[in-house]
């Protein structure tokens, strides 16, 4: 074990540009050789994980809104359970659970996907019940009364407003679920946590050299995700019901902050016809 | 019908020593989060009052932790305190810590406390943004300190705006407690676990350990919402002209 006495000999500097030694490890893992993992893996899973959940999270959003309780229920059951359940349980219940359905190994990749993808379903559930809410009942009920059928009116008028308040949550959202791949390490796969605990093991006298570096690697990445949803958020909006005074609704209503090319008078002007 | 290749045995998480297991994993859990709820809250409390400081250096100290703490796992800063911050210490505390019996609670609070406590603090400083202006005005022409305006007057309605948002941290960070099985503090997780090592019974034990957590999520839930309708105000009494 590794002490402050013992190390006065080290150079920490040394100790941190020696993990560079690593950085094929940290970043993919034993890829050519073996399976892929590190640092890749944690992206890989997070986003299969959102890209496959995707259809069915905004269907149990969309059914949780619904007027008809044999449709909500069991909506509302299904996302308040998998919310209040921890990742780290969901994770073993598959792994367990799955060979027990299908009578045979299924790798712990798949099984993690799996796993990921049912717990950020329940999320995105939620985030795209948020962004339908967001949009004014009148934006609906104005689709409805020229005549649109209530699914053209959802199609054309309510979700393309809903998603694109939706955005931001779901970079947040993906910055989150990438922070939580991290757990999958404990199911034996070797995505950043596990590559640095394994490099950790194998020097105990500089632990954490590889600590540090396993942080570093999540923090870059959450970062730079992070300021893109800050970035989204300022240029989409977000939507913020208190803004809005009723007065305002009426006529000169906007879901939106304005873009600059709306307000702008010379634009507005450019876009009227010169000469009639 | 969905035929398992499996035969479960539901006994087995209530045979002893599997059922004293699982007790003791329900107390450490329940141990875990009634010291993570109160320290992050504590430690959320300060960061927000540095972050909406009105001195550089203290909003900048905020935001560094806020930016550190928020953008690396949770499970990472568990596994540091277990592994890493015992040696980073002096000698002597560092070796107490090191064989002290219950360090992986410890660790397991020191860890989930600073990942939550960038959560907390981010939304009291939301909650802090939603107070008018007037609520510090009306503070200081009563001739409140800053340290009374802090306690009387902004914490106060901080929380009370931040009460939904802060009740969803806290249900998540009680969800956080299961990944203190990491390091092997015995939680519910762990005991389930260690059954499934034992006896390669894991399902069943996993099964009942998900709904004692889905229970006291819910359990969670319906006491926030309880304090909020406790902690409402009927702002339509109220009269406010907003200029």
């Amino acid at each position: 074990m590794f002490r402050a006495s013992q190390h006065q000999g080290h150079d920490y500097i040394m100790d941190l540009l020696e993990q560079l030694s690593n950085w094929h490890f940290y970043l993919l893992g034993s890829f050519p050789r073996g399976d892929i993992g590190g640092l890749l893996l944690n992206i890989i899973l997070a986003l299969l994980a959102i890209l496959s959940s995707f259809i069915f999270g905004a269907l149990l959003g969309y059914s949780r809104l619904s007027c008809r309780p044999y449709v909500k229920y069991p909506c509302v059951a299904y996302i308040e359970t998998v919310r209040s359940t921890p990742l780290i349980m969901i994770i073993f219940w598959f792994y367990f659970f799955l060979p027990y359905l299908f009578g045979g190994a299924i790798t712990i990749f798949w099984s993690a996907v799996i796993s990921l993808s049912v717990y950020a379903s329940a999320y995105e559930a939620e985030i795209v019940r948020a962004g339908i809410i967001a949009v004014p009942k009148g934006q609906l009920e104005a689709a409805l009364s020229t005549g649109m059928s209530r699914y053209k009116a959802m199609r054309h008028v309510v979700l393309p407003q809903a998603f694109r308040i939706m955005v931001p949550s779901f970079v947040s959202f993906f910055v989150s679920l990438f922070k939580d791949t991290s757990v999958c390490y404990i199911i034996g796969i070797v995505e950043l946590t596990q590559a640095g605990i394994i490099i950790s093991q194998r020097q105990p006298d500089r632990m954490y050299a590889a600590y540090l570096c396993m942080g570093i690697g999540f923090w870059l990445v959450c970062f730079s995700m992070s300021l893109v949803a800050r970035k989204l958020e300022k240029r989409i909006g977000v939507f913020d019901l208190e803004s809005i005074r009723p007065e305002a609704c009426r006529d000169d209503y906007m879901l939106f902050p304005a873009r600059k090319q709306d307000t702008d008078p010379e634009m507005l002007g450019a876009c009227q016809p010169q000469d009639r | 019908m969905i035929e398992f290749y499996y035969e479960f045995d539901w006994s087995i998480p209530f045979q002893e020593p599997y059922l004293g297991m699982m007790i003791t994993g329900v107390k450490i859990t329940l141990i875990l989060l009634a010291a993570t709820t109160v320290s992050s809250l504590l430690l959320g409390t300060l960061i927000a009052i540095l972050r909406i400081s009105r001195i550089t250096l203290f909003r900048a100290l905020g935001t560094l932790y806020v930016e550190i703490f928020r953008n690396i796992p949770g499970l990472f800063w568990i596994l540091f305190f277990y592994f890493i911050f015992p040696e980073i210490l002096p000698d002597k505390l560092g070796d107490t810590l090191n064989t002290y019996r219950h360090y992986p609670i410890v660790a397991g609070i020191l860890g989930l406390t600073v990942d939550n406590a960038s959560y907390v603090s981010d939304i009291l400083r939301s909650g802090r943004l939603a107070i008018p202006h007037g609520q510090r005005e009306a503070a200081i022409s009563t001739g409140l300190g800053r340290v009374q305006q802090y306690f009387h007057v902004l914490l106060p309605q901080m929380y009370r705006a931040a009460l939904p948002p802060l009740g969803t941290r806290m249900v998540h960070n009680f969800k956080n407690t299961s990944l203190c099985m990491a390091i092997t503090a015995p939680e519910l997780t762990w005991a389930t676990q260690n059954i499934e090592s034992l006896t390669f019974r894991g399902i069943e034990a996993t099964t009942i350990a998900t709904l004692f957590y889905i229970a006291l999520a819910g359990v969670m839930i319906a006491l926030i919402i309880m304090l909020e309708k406790i902690l409402r105000i009927d702002v339509s009494s109220i009269s406010t002209s907003r200029a």
